[in-house]
């Protein structure tokens, strides 16, 4: 029944307008998910609940809440909502991922090189991901800039970019940044370093030269020059995580490197913001916990190269016992669509309670990227940015049918089954035009069955009332 | 004394020379005449003298001296604009083998770059087109032939490609041909391969700091004019110098962009350092017009639409829609543009058939853009975007005679052009087929009667050879298969990118050039292959719309 309801509200929305604007006045006006099994990740578990949403802010919660007669409403019955996923580290959407031409790259930013028609992007939605942490590659000792968006699919591409999240940088340790310098492109000269040793004096030169860049400029303002420095985009960034104004997000493995890492800081007053993958880092926790850094990690990946050897599936658990922040990112396309299992595993590893295993990829991460303020758990006065499941997140056979930014629907499971019929029938239309038909076989290519078909016949017996 | 009569009489005997040369006279009766800045004349009469349109009306009577054409049933346009070739570039050097790095056949073809300049080959937006342009007129004979009269050139290597000129399609001497120049500094979003900046991400930031260097020089310039004493003197970098009129809105600044993002990308730099911004290729312009309108910046549209060349392998998927829909969109380009108030140009985009551009110029008035919008997108507007419409883009008095002369409807179907007149020198064409005779067989279609009497001293390339592509990051090989038949080349390039065959295949003393079409990311790419052939070994390089790219060769035994 409930199922029908939601497919009903959305044969609607696109026999009446196109879909994506009646969606659009929806974050204008109300939007109201009745009767559902909310997990807030900030205040445990709320049964039969309503949320009522305006201008894209969570405004109530609680029970027969009244909505105005415009608003789009939602039945949650039987059905779990939470808040939407945060992927603290992603590469999603760029064009570019690495400039491996140098060992410090900090002049670059992936805000240059988002692509907001990646595919990608809506599949990540139908996982349930509405804000992911988009970082530079990990070539380079320091590399280059972050910027923290949120997937709103469909939008132009400054529409995806975090409003107030504060900006970020990657660095990276170990095997990648030692190996690039190794093995030069052709034509490209042996990068230095090549060892993980140079790599931690790749980093405190730069902080110096830093440190330097920052005493010039202050010389100027305080007149001591009289000639402006050159702004060097290199080293702007760096100034700005020696003041605390840009967040850390460094790249690595072992221990030995990430504690390193957390002395070069101690050495020139700053803090790392988070450590990235870390699969060593319950080896160290209690050195992580001390500074206040976070920690961003897989659920159980492990032994895929050699300097991942020690990892282990309670990595997550053991940092969480020692109060440290931490995370389970995806850094790919693909595991971004289901980190909700990811969670659910960090509880079998090491017990972790329900809500702070959820807590990892939604409140932890946002808090990492400084966004808790806006987004991250079901709270009011927060944007928002929620999934609603068909089952609990933490079960195999849940699946994201509503995933809203800020009050706006940008994944609908009802909606996307009914395009698939209308997006065959548009590709058909093109197919036949001439210039889309190969020269001088007078008709385009013959289908090739693949599983991607074989799946979407699958989708199609679920619409008619199959069970899968 | 004697000596300051002689030199005054020599100067006049010399300009009495070129006088005489241009001073020539040509009258077309009877034709439309179809001027873009007033109405179309149905029936009139076009008199040129001396390198200028000396009179246009419907009544004219031409003058005793001149020659007179009896124009019934053609008709006169202002010359066509194509605002964007490399045409008279020298073999353009891969970006990457500017200065630095660089594989051995990059090294061979590419002369090491004099400048004083602080910043990487590639990053050089003093490079000048005028520098590089080759002198004479007949290299251009296929472009004019096809009724082109003035295009813009640059080369297409680096991510500054350099200031490009505006020039004329006729003249012995580059001073003659140009137009204008700089009229642009031309920048690709593309990479330099072995050094930075080798991502995009790099092409950014380098690009960034060099706008942000620029800022700076002027600066201190300016306080070093002022009080030198104490200060330590601002270095003299060429590369900066020209960033400076950029910056100042004196120089546009043209970016190759076809998708909607790199638009988008584009528009956001130029906003950013407030530049003079145009946009040229523009595939996909007609999602950002809202923004192109905003920031008044123009579309150099390409007219090189694409389509699907090559059949796919048996294992690959069903294209993506994305690609099935752009192909189907781009021709709609045009007359979105139009109804939104871009202003826009029309550009061949590497087209290897001249012919295609009317065709498709047709195909976006069949897709809704207004005959008159079409052909004033190939001269008026054109020469209004390049700053040059007091002189040239419609037939006026007072303007430079280009004038292009066509039998038939330029936008049909059937249509041939006639006569060609740039800067009032006549080219004549030889009307096919129903003239024979005419013409002086200049039509510069199919074998040329060059490469038939040069076939005794051309090298020897026939055979199959395994080839590397230098593609930056991510090396291509393949099988360049050729076919010599006198210094005719056929055969096809084999990549995993497909198969596609070799068209105008020629092959001279010191090697081969072809072009050919490639299915890349969804369009069609137009490429132009030039190599040496040195024992077993071939190497060159593939010019394309997103930059030149080196290739090495062995021919298999």
């Amino acid at each position: 029944m409930k199922k029908i309801t939601t497919l009903f509200l959305t044969i609607l929305f696109i026999a009446t307008v196109s879909g994506s604007s009646v969606y659009a006045q929806a974050q204008k006006n109300e939007v109201l998910i009745r009767n559902a099994t909310i997990l807030t990740a900030s205040r445990g578990t709320l049964q039969n609940t309503d949320i009522l949403i305006q201008n894209g802010k969570i405004t109530k919660i609680g029970t027969n809440l009244k909505a105005s007669a415009n608003a789009i409403v939602f039945d949650g019955t039987g059905k779990f909502v939470t808040p939407g996923i945060i992927d603290a580290h992603s590469h999603t959407m760029l064009d570019a991922i690495n400039e491996i031409s140098s060992s410090v790259t900090s002049m670059t930013n992936v805000r240059d090189v988002l692509n907001p028609t990646d595919i990608s992007i809506y599949r990540a939605l139908a996982g349930g991901v509405t804000t992911a942490n988009l970082l530079h590659g990990s070539a380079n000792p320091i590399g280059g800039q972050n910027t923290v968006v949120r997937y709103k699919f469909g939008r132009p591409v400054e529409e995806f970019v975090f409003p107030g999240a504060p900006p970020g940088i990657k660095f990276a340790l170990g095997e990648n940044p030692k190996r690039i310098g190794s093995n030069p492109q052709p034509g490209q000269t042996p990068r230095y370093p090549i060892t993980r040793m140079g790599t931690m004096e790749v980093i405190r030169d730069a902080f110096i030269r830093a440190r330097d860049y920052k005493q010039s400029w202050d010389d100027f303002r305080a007149k001591k020059t009289r000639v402006q420095p050159r702004r060097n985009l290199e080293l702007e960034p760096l100034v700005e995580i020696l003041e605390g104004k840009r967040l850390v997000h460094a790249h690595g493995y072992r221990s030995d490197e990430h504690l390193n890492l957390l002395l070069i800081a101690d050495e020139f007053g700053f803090k790392i913001q988070t450590l990235q993958h870390a699969l060593e880092a319950y080896k160290i926790a209690p050195e992580i916990a001390k500074r206040g850094t976070a920690a961003s990690v897989f659920a159980d990946s492990w032994s895929y190269k050699l300097e991942a050897y020690d990892s282990i599936p309670y990595n997550a658990a053991i940092l969480w016992k020692n109060g440290v922040n931490v995370s389970i990112n995806s850094d790919s396309d693909e595991r971004a669509r289901r980190l909700n299992l990811d969670a659910a595993k960090i509880m079998k590893y090491g017990g972790v309670p329900e809500e702070e295993a959820l807590k990892m990829i939604t409140l932890n991460p946002a808090k990492q990227l400084g966004i808790d303020k806006q987004t991250g758990s079901v709270d009011i006065g927060k944007d928002a940015d929620l999934v609603i499941w068909t089952a609990h997140p933490f079960s195999v056979y849940s699946r994201p049918e509503i995933t809203m930014i800020e009050g706006t629907v940008y994944f609908d499971r009802g909606r996307d089954v009914l395009q698939r019929a209308e997006i065959a029938k548009e590709r058909e239309a093109l197919e036949k035009l001439d210039v889309n038909k190969a020269p001088g076989s007078g008709a385009t290519q013959p289908r090739v069955p693949s599983e991607r078909r074989i799946e979407e016949r699958d989708e199609a017996d679920l619409v008619n009332g199959g069970n899968h | 004394m004697k000596i300051r009569f002689i030199l005054p009489a020599l100067l006049a005997v010399g300009s009495l020379f070129s006088l005489s040369a241009s001073a020539q006279s040509y009258s077309i009766t009877n034709a439309r005449i179809v001027t873009v800045s007033g109405a179309t004349i149905e029936n009139g009469t076009v008199v040129v003298r001396d390198g200028l349109i000396e009179s246009v009306g419907a009544n004219l009577k031409p003058p005793a001296d001149a020659q007179v054409f009896n124009g019934s049933g053609l008709t006169v346009y202002p010359g066509f604009f194509d605002t964007l070739t490399s045409l008279g570039m020298q073999a353009q050097a891969a970006a990457t083998g500017r200065g630095q790095g660089g594989g051995p056949a990059a090294q061979a073809q590419t002369p090491q770059n004099v400048s004083n300049s602080n910043y990487a080959g590639g990053l050089r937006p003093e490079e000048s087109a005028i520098d590089e342009l080759k002198a004479g007129e007949a290299q251009f004979e296929t472009n004019r032939n096809a009724g082109f009269t003035t295009v813009v050139t640059v080369g297409r290597s680096g991510i500054f490609n350099g200031q490009s000129a505006v020039i004329n399609l006729a003249g012995d001497s580059v001073s003659s041909m140009v137009v204008k120049t700089p009229f642009a500094e031309h920048v690709s979003f593309t990479t330099i391969r072995g050094t930075y900046p080798s991502s995009l991400l790099g092409t950014f930031s380098a690009l960034r700091q060099m706008l942000l260097d620029a800022q700076r020089h002027q600066e201190l310039q300016k306080l070093y004019a002022a009080n030198p004493v104490g200060m330590k003197r601002p270095e003299d970098d060429k590369s900066l110098e020209t960033l400076i009129s950029v910056l100042n809105g004196q120089m546009p600044i043209v970016f190759n962009a076809n998708r909607e993002i790199e638009i988008i990308r584009a528009l956001d730099l130029a906003k950013e350092f407030n530049l003079k911004a145009i946009i040229a290729g523009g595939q996909e312009s007609w999602k950002v017009t809202e923004r192109l309108k905003t920031q008044k910046v123009p579309v150099l549209l390409s007219l090189n639409f694409p389509k699907r060349t090559a059949a796919a392998s048996a294992e690959a998927d069903p294209e993506s829609i994305d690609v099935l829909r752009l192909r189907a969109e781009t021709p709609k380009t045009a007359a979105k543009l139009a109804q939104a108030g871009v202003k826009f140009a029309f550009q061949s985009g590497g087209l290897t058939t001249l012919n295609d551009f009317y065709a498709n110029a047709g195909k976006s008035v069949e897709n809704g853009l207004s005959k008159d919008a079409a052909v004033r997108a190939m001269t008026l507007s054109a020469a209004e975007i390049l700053g040059v419409e007091n002189r040239l883009g419609s037939i006026e008095k007072g303007k430079i005679a280009n004038l292009t002369v066509v039998r038939g409807d330029i936008l049909g179907k059937d249509k041939t052009v006639t006569h060609v007149f740039v800067d009032g020198k006549l080219f004549e064409q030889k009307e096919k087929p129903a003239t024979p005779a005419g013409g002086r067989g200049a039509a510069g279609r199919g074998t040329t009667p060059d490469a038939a009497t040069a076939v005794s001293a051309i090298a020897a390339v026939g055979g199959n050879y395994s080839v590397t592509i230098d593609i930056p990051g991510q090396p291509l090989s393949g099988t360049f298969a050729f076919t010599q038949q006198g210094a005719i080349l056929s055969g096809t390039i084999q990549t995993q990118l497909g198969t596609s065959p070799i068209k105008d295949g020629k092959v001279t003393a010191e090697g081969f050039t072809f072009s050919s079409s490639v299915e890349f990311g969804g369009s069609t790419i137009e490429i132009i292959v030039k190599g040496t052939v040195s024992g077993n070994q071939i190497s060159g390089t593939i010019d394309s719309p997103q930059g030149a790219i080196p290739f090495s060769g062995t021919k298999n035994p």
